[in-house]
């Protein structure tokens, strides 16, 4: 499943830095696509604005077929108070900017499963594949905007794949 | 020394996951089915049936019905039954297949399977496929899983790629297939004497893992085992099938429902016929995400049992839990 997960948020970094480049972040010393895996990032005292943070809930498993069929919760979320040269008051234009670029980073729905515990990474024999996105209602936070978008993603477990 | 057990249970009610499927040919020439005994292989591990069992999965929707007819005769003023008559023997089984796949397909669909041969240039669109290309003769050193060709047929051949192994269509009539029949030719002229027939609806296929100079290494086993000197092999891109067709798919089959507490219920039709025509089941994941299962439906045909002359159409065993009374 970790390869099914670290293909579908490299994928969505890899496409991220076409859509908008300048969507960036500074973490760690470190200037990169404005896009996390909450659960590999310490964890911050506030949400981070203007980028987008992947958080993995849920998870099945279709046991019943030829190939285990992993199904797991993605919850894309993000939070913007707009720009200090506008006094926030274009926060609703940002979020509808990181809406659109959800929509962009998640079609087309599927990419080539790939390791990247090996270096370099392998590309595996499987597609892994994601449902459309389901948008939350917008959560309001004193002078900032959210939302969670969730997304099912799929990957078949091949063979001796931890 | 004398050994003992804790007192057993009572009979427990089966409670199982789900039904396992699993397929063998039936011999149409003698019509021979493949035959299960649960005496003697009752317990097989359900990844690893007996020869010549193919195993299909896990099958959803699984339903038999038993649709035999009784009578009654009636004696007396006012008439009262005394006796019973079975008039009609008769039983249905549907199902859906989760995977797809040549076999899975090809029960489902009922009629000819056919294999998508790679065209030819030039040839005439056709639904089930047009002429394909020339087929490539083995040589010797074959075996189940890898086809002997020559270095310059193997070059035409890249790893991933599908073929059919079968032998030329040379004007015979009757079952043809190796290893399973898999259609019924009544005259060449109805299979416009087409040397790439048998080929066409082979069940005899595979997929290629590498090819060297020496001929095609096989993801799969073939199904003819060894494949005779005779055959030559195809390239496909994959299969069809048709609503319609004259053929009958016929196969021995096995349904196995593993318990909670160890026992086992085998149910065992020696001859499974197509009844209906290709449908598919789409079951959703997460919208618009749906699965789509292979829907299929049969008959069964009955076969006499040995041990009594009595003709039957399912062997329905139960292998009880070893906690249990019985």
């Amino acid at each position: 499943m970790q390869n099914a997960k670290d293909t579908f948020y490299i994928t969505l970094r890899s496409r991220l830095a076409a859509v908008n480049p300048a969507r960036t972040m500074t973490l760690r010393a470190a200037t990169r696509p404005g896009i996390l895996v909450s659960e590999a990032e310490a964890p911050p005292a506030q949400p981070l604005l203007d980028v987008f943070a992947l958080n993995w809930t849920g998870m099945q498993a279709d046991l019943q077929l030829p190939a285990i069929l992993a199904r797991m919760t993605c919850e894309i979320r993000y939070c913007t108070a707009g720009t200090q040269n506008n006094a926030g008051l274009d926060r609703g234009r940002a979020l509808e900017e990181m809406d659109s670029e959800v929509l962009k980073l998640l079609y087309p729905y599927s990419a080539p499963k790939v390791n990247y515990t090996q270096d370099p990474a392998v590309t595996m024999e499987t597609i892994v594949f994601w449902s459309e996105p389901e948008f939350d209602p917008i959560t309001t936070l004193r002078d900032s905007l959210s939302r969670t978008v969730k997304v099912t993603v799929f990957a078949f477990q091949e063979q001796g794949e931890q | 020394m004398s050994t003992s057990t804790s007192m057993p249970l009572p009979a427990l009610p089966p409670t199982g996951r789900s039904v396992r499927a699993y397929f063998a040919p039936v011999d149409r020439v003698h019509q021979a089915p493949t035959l299960f005994d649960p005496s003697l292989n009752g317990r097989f591990a359900a990844s690893t049936p007996p020869s010549p069992w193919i195993d299909l999965g896990w099958i959803e929707s699984f339903e038999r019905r038993s649709t035999s007819k009784f009578g009654e005769l009636m004696t007396g003023s006012p008439g009262t039954t005394q006796f019973q008559v079975r008039q009609t023997l008769d039983a249905t089984v549907s199902l859906r297949f989760k995977a797809w796949s040549k076999l899975s397909m090809a029960l489902a669909a009922g009629s000819q399977h056919m294999n998508l041969i790679v065209p030819a240039a030039g040839g005439a669109p056709n639904g089930s496929g047009s002429r394909g290309v020339a087929p490539v003769s083995l040589i010797a050193g074959s075996t189940s899983t890898f086809l002997a060709i020559s270095a310059s047929d193997a070059a035409g051949f890249s790893p991933g790629s599908l073929v059919t192994v079968d032998v030329d269509y040379a004007a015979q009539t009757g079952y043809v297939g190796s290893g399973v029949y898999a259609a019924y030719i009544s005259s060449a002229a109805a299979v416009n004497n087409d040397p790439d027939y048998i080929r066409r609806v082979s069940f005899n296929v595979a997929r290629v893992t590498s090819s060297s100079n020496t001929g095609l290494q096989l993801a799969q086993p073939l199904i003819a085992g060894v494949p005779a000197a005779t055959m030559r092999v195809q390239p496909i891109s994959g299969f069809v099938d048709r609503e319609g067709g004259r053929f009958f798919q016929e196969w021995s089959a096995l349904f196995v429902i593993d318990g909670e507490q160890g026992e086992r219920i085998v149910f065992h039709y020696p001859r499974l016929q197509s009844l209906g025509g290709p449908a598919e089941t789409a079951t959703a994941l997460a919208p618009p995400l749906e699965r789509f299962a292979l829907s299929a439906a049969f008959r069964a045909l009955p076969v006499t049992d040995a041990n009594d002359g009595e003709q039957v159409v399912c062997f329905r065993s139960f292998l009880p839990s070893p906690v249990t009374l019985v």
